[in-house]
């Protein structure tokens, strides 16, 4: 596998918070990838280190094995249009294309065209920063798409696109993917929504790493046990659960760990329901867990250093 | 093509920033300054009239460099423009803007020493001071402060976007601090007399050029400071 990313010991600090946690990860070339967690858990952080938009406190970032800070070389071959992006006073949609058009090699007119007409993008007399919050989207949504670059930033992409127009994104990203491999970062909070598209998955909470894996293996990872509250030890045991709910006599408890064949069989002989859980529940129930388990040791570390 | 030249070619792809607004500041201040004279010829006043208008478009450059560190620098980085290029490519479209302001005022002072102050004895581009070097004396004037005057707005945005509003407030009073003690010590020494006789020694020409100077020097500044600078 060729790596187009690496980062080792990436750590961003503000002033009192760390943003970013001593993370360290790898993208691979041609794929497409989540990156995944909550508002504030240091997504754009990490995409804004990696185009040299912003500094690391400290570790490393290489680019097709280079620095990027300052270097056109790696950073014509990117394209990070983040969410909360700012265009040029009095620009209008058609300037900011043809803006893009100047400085993107690879820069596709044609589909640039096409996704203008998709997303219904009035192109003239409306300056960018009148338009509503789903046709500012648009606009990153078809510069990184036309730009074509080898690296793609989608920072939150969907913000104020109606379901419809998310729909047309992620065609349009699945098609042009498939003529055109490249590698796509995807940051997001709709896991569910974009989990179709993903080749690999990384999840960030609270500036760490807490997950990266394809997202196949992810799947296979857990499953949604529904089993009589009095049964529950007896299927469950040595296995670790991370989440559990209990609804009169019936519980559903979510089991991590593959289930082999035999699992299965005991469990269809049984009259147990077993349903394979969403990326997204897996992932939520993943960083609630973890941050439990986080909270419990942080605050006895705490009590010890009282 | 270089990507230093591709900046000053997104610059320009909209071209209300560094042409029209210009043109439109400059042409709104110049007609009604012509017409305030003519109102006055009419009512009998005559004698020469000078007017300050024609200061507008100086102060609108200010206000491009402020806008474009602002909002063009974001918007660069979202197009993989390196600080470096996005900076030597803004300060070739800001010179190319300052050199453009200096022909028109040239040209319209030329016209109104030929017209007579437009037949009103109205001087909106023309002052003796500054014709004193000629026409190119006078167009050197003109690009020195509006190349000043654009720094003055790119590098105090420029501290301002990195460092945030406290640092910029300090450094302003700081700066204002520096003015009044120098201004206490000349005063001190009794030495304003030599002040402005210096001043005048150096003429309108010499200060443009200590005027670029200290462009230079602020320049300079701002890019050690867009270095580190984040959109």
């Amino acid at each position: 596998m060729t790596h187009v990313i690496e980062v080792e010991h990436l750590t961003k600090r503000y002033r009192d918070t760390v943003a970013v946690d001593d993370v360290s990860f790898s993208i691979e070339k041609d794929t497409i990838y989540g990156l995944l967690g909550r508002n504030g858990a240091g997504k754009t952080t990490v995409m804004s280190i990696l185009t040299a938009q912003n500094f690391a406190t400290s570790g490393t970032v290489r680019v097709f094995g280079q620095h990027p800070y300052e270097n056109a070389r790696v950073l014509e071959r990117m394209c990070f249009v983040r969410e909360s992006q700012k265009y040029p006073d009095d620009a209008t949609p058609r300037h900011a294309l043809r803006m893009a058009r100047l400085f993107f090699p690879h820069w596709d007119q044609e589909l640039a065209d096409q996704l203008v007409d998709d997303f219904q993008l009035p192109l003239k007399g409306r300056t960018i920063k009148k338009l509503s919050r789903g046709q500012l989207s648009a606009v990153g949504v078809i510069i990184g798409l036309a730009s074509r670059a080898e690296i793609t930033f989608f920072d939150e992409p969907y913000l104020g696109l109606d379901a419809v127009a998310r729909q047309i994104f992620y065609d349009r990203l699945l098609s042009d993917y498939a003529e055109h491999p490249r590698t796509i970062i995807l940051s997001s909070h709709l896991i569910d929504e974009v989990s179709n598209l993903l080749g690999r998955v990384l999840v960030i909470d609270r500036g760490r790493i807490v997950m990266d894996e394809e997202t196949d293996e992810i799947r296979d990872r857990a499953a949604n046990i529904v089993v009589d509250a009095a049964a529950v030890e007896a299927f469950t045991a040595g296995r670790e659960i991370i989440h559990r709910r209990s609804l009169g006599r019936t519980t559903s408890v979510t089991v991590l760990g593959r289930l082999t064949s035999d699992d299965r069989a005991r469990m269809a002989a049984a009259g147990l329901d077993v349903a394979p859980v969403s990326l997204q529940q897996l992932i939520v129930r993943t960083t609630q867990h973890a941050a439990e388990q986080g909270g419990v040791s942080s605050s006895l570390e705490e009590g010890a250093l009282r | 093509m270089n990507r230093t030249l591709r900046v000053v070619r997104m610059q320009l792809i909209n071209r209300q920033t560094y042409v029209w607004v210009p043109l439109l500041v400059l042409g709104g201040a110049f007609i009604l300054s012509v017409a305030i004279w003519w109102i006055l010829a009419g009512s009998g006043v005559t004698g020469n009239f000078y007017g300050g208008g024609a200061q507008a478009p100086l102060w609108y450059l200010a206000v491009v460099g402020v806008q474009a560190l602002t909002l063009t620098f974001p918007f660069s980085q979202a197009m993989s423009v390196t600080r470096r290029e996005f900076f030597f490519g803004t300060y070739l479209i800001a010179a190319l803007s300052a050199a453009s302001l200096a022909v028109v005022f040239v040209i319209g002072g030329w016209i109104e020493t030929l017209t007579g102050g437009w037949g009103l004895n109205g001087y909106f581009f023309y002052s003796a001071e500054i014709w004193q070097g000629g026409p190119l004396g006078a167009a050197f004037i003109f690009f020195a402060i509006a190349m000043l005057m654009f720094t003055l707005g790119f590098t105090g945005a420029t501290v301002y976007k990195r460092f945030g509003p406290t640092v910029f407030t300090v450094s302003l009073i700081g700066l204002g601090v520096v003015l009044v003690a120098a201004m206490f010590v000349v005063g001190r020494l009794n030495a304003w007399g030599q002040v402005f006789s210096w001043i005048g020694e150096q003429g309108p020409l010499g200060m443009a050029a200590w005027g670029l100077i200290a462009a230079a020097a602020l320049a300079a500044a701002a890019f050690a400071t867009l270095r580190r600078a984040t959109p």
